[in-house]
């Protein structure tokens, strides 16, 4: 089965990515800041035993080899930068054929059910909510009539929900004030909205997560609701940028498409930044290029745009090498692959 | 803003005592009452900036060290270990810090109270991609680049009949409840409004959907309504 991220996504020119995390915590254990290593190995157990394994593959993350652990950050399990396998011994990380679905346990709270899908896709919802009842009738969790599901980051108490959705935002990060009136906007549903990376290469890489912040005073459904409303809106604002970008300034936007192009499908080393550039450019004109000569789906461009996002870290350093220019060179060359096989 | 205490939004002056931000009624019920005081009244006594200096700064100490001695007696976290980590320890933590928490939660998100689902139960929720297409056309606020809108309404796909039912129940919605439409209720200060047009507030913005506007409107209530218990 493919992996989830290179489905056919619904607004895919725009939604990279839609995501539901639902977190947890069992009863009878301190929360994990607080727990000694016994108890903690003693919670894994008991986790382990209420996951399904007909449906989950994965356990311990210490026992997980390398290829496992790049692949899982690739399906963006765990954390791009592979930080949430700091502590191995006191983690586990569960996952489903296609990476859909994932039970991440040790990582902020005792379980974290998270449920993806490409594009638009907001009944990643229900995957996650079935998952996690499912959990919640075999094991004892911490809950409280007043605050609803116990927490150890009281912001996530309550629902201990959150609804995650990845956009790129090419023409509204060009427009002037176009970021800063989209932060207005959002923070009026009561969600907010961060670049993909605060810092580092990817910093300005025109990609943003926009998440629900509120897991108190709301049910579920508001949440949901709420965030399809905000979701609509952004996919509009940032279409309508896009072709006042396309139409008023035809000529330079289909001259840098081209451009954006050529550097991907021929050039022998590229940064992430540059890469990312490259690719909001194709993002940005790709509906309004009349020549056609330019062959690319929207779902090649996701899974290009994907990999160079959660790509896993540098190849190992050789003596002799430059790592720099190899993770480049290996970076380009995946790109072209992929551009040539579309051709 | 919130006041740090109710959760209500500040509508008039903004108090900060010890770094909490706090409303009037609850800076009085605190017993912040010289912060409220108008600069003429201490005219009659020149040294009382000097009185309110010296008190506030032994109150500020005596809180501060009453706060740091709070420990959780089943894993042992500290007030001050929560303060600076954002995170508690165990459950029990939800009792014995539980003033600290519910100030976290007013200041993070304006509320406290659960709405969710129960353990082994499924939210009743409505929202399929395309049920929430149909909804959002009518109900959508203006695009954030409102010179290129009608670019895309051009694209939009024509509207349903359904949609236009909608669209025709939200106006509807906007002209109920004796002359309380959703655009009077977003421009108000809800600090003016009575607890009866509150209430009737909340039934409109339900009914046409807008539900950010009716938390905004229950959130006063409710904070008045507490604010009331309390004094």
């Amino acid at each position: 089965m493919a992996d989830w991220y290179v489905k056919e996504g619904k607004d895919s020119d725009v939604v990279l990515s839609t995501k539901a995390c639902i977190v947890r915590n069992v009863k009878g254990y301190n929360f994990m800041p607080r727990l000694d290593d016994a108890d903690c190995q003693s919670l894994l157990e008991t986790i382990d035993g209420a996951v399904d394994k007909n449906v989950f593959e994965g356990g311990q993350a210490s026992k997980m080899d390398k290829d496992t652990v790049m692949r899982l950050i690739r399906l963006q399990v765990l954390g791009r930068e592979g930080n949430q396998m700091a502590g191995p011994e006191r983690k586990a990380f569960y996952y489903n054929e296609d990476a859909s679905l994932a039970v991440c346990v040790g990582s902020g709270e005792h379980i974290t059910v998270r449920a993806s899908a490409a594009g638009h896709d907001i009944s990643v919802y229900k995957k996650a909510e079935k998952l996690a009842v499912d959990l919640e009738s075999k094991l004892d969790i911490a809950y409280s009539d007043s605050y609803g599901f116990l927490t150890s980051n009281v912001r996530l108490a309550g629902t201990g929900l959150k609804i995650l959705y990845t956009v790129a935002l090419p023409a509204i990060s060009k427009t002037e004030g176009g970021i800063a009136a989209l932060t207005q906007r959002v923070g009026q549903y009561e969600w907010s909205i961060y670049p993909f990376a605060e810092r580092g290469e990817l910093s300005d890489s025109n990609v943003y997560i926009i998440a629900c912040v509120n897991t108190l005073g709301v049910t579920e459904d508001d949440v949901l609701k709420r965030g399809e409303m905000l979701i609509a809106d952004v996919i509009k604002a940032e279409r309508a940028c896009r072709e006042e970008i396309a139409t008023s300034k035809k000529d330079q936007s289909e001259d840098i498409y081209g451009r954006s192009y050529g550097t991907l499908r021929y050039c022998a080393l590229i940064s992430r930044a540059e890469a990312i550039g490259a690719l909001g450019w194709l993002r940005l004109y790709h509906d309004y290029d009349d020549a056609g000569e330019i062959k690319l789906s929207w779902n090649t461009l996701n899974k290009i745009t994907m990999d160079v996002l959660w790509e896993p870290g540098t190849p190992p350093r050789k003596s002799g090498t430059n790592t720099l220019a190899a993770s480049q060179r290996m970076r380009s060359d995946g790109i072209r692959k992929i551009l040539k096989g579309e051709e | 803003m919130r006041c740090e205490r109710c959760g209500k939004e500040l509508t008039n002056r903004i108090i900060k005592i010890n770094g909490v931000t706090y409303c009037d009624n609850c800076a009085r019920l605190m017993g912040y009452d010289r912060f409220l005081r108008d600069p003429a009244d201490m005219l009659g006594n020149p040294f009382a900036p000097l009185d309110q200096i010296a008190s506030s700064l032994m109150q500020m100490s005596e809180l501060d060290f009453g706060n740091s001695t709070l420990t959780c007696p089943k894993c042992g976290m500290t007030l001050r270990e929560f303060e600076n980590e954002g995170r508690v320890g165990c459950i029990e933590c939800y009792n014995t810090f539980n003033n600290n928490i519910v100030r976290e939660m007013f200041k993070q998100q304006g509320n406290s109270e659960y709405l969710g689902r129960l353990p082994v139960s499924s939210a009743d929720t409505e929202a399929k991609n395309s049920d929430v297409e149909r909804i959002q056309k009518p109900l959508s606020p203006k695009p954030v680049i409102e010179k290129t809108e009608s670019d895309t309404d051009d694209k939009a796909e024509p509207a349903k009949p359904e949609q236009q039912k909608k669209a025709e129940t939200g106006a509807a919605a906007n002209h109920a409840s004796g002359g309380l439409t959703i655009d009077k209720l977003k421009k108000a200060d809800l600090g003016m409004l009575s607890d009866e047009d509150l209430e009737k507030g909340i039934k409109t913005a339900a009914e046409a959907e807008e539900y950010i506007l009716a938390s905004k409107l229950r959130d006063e209530l409710k904070g008045r309504k507490e604010g009331g218990l309390n004094g």
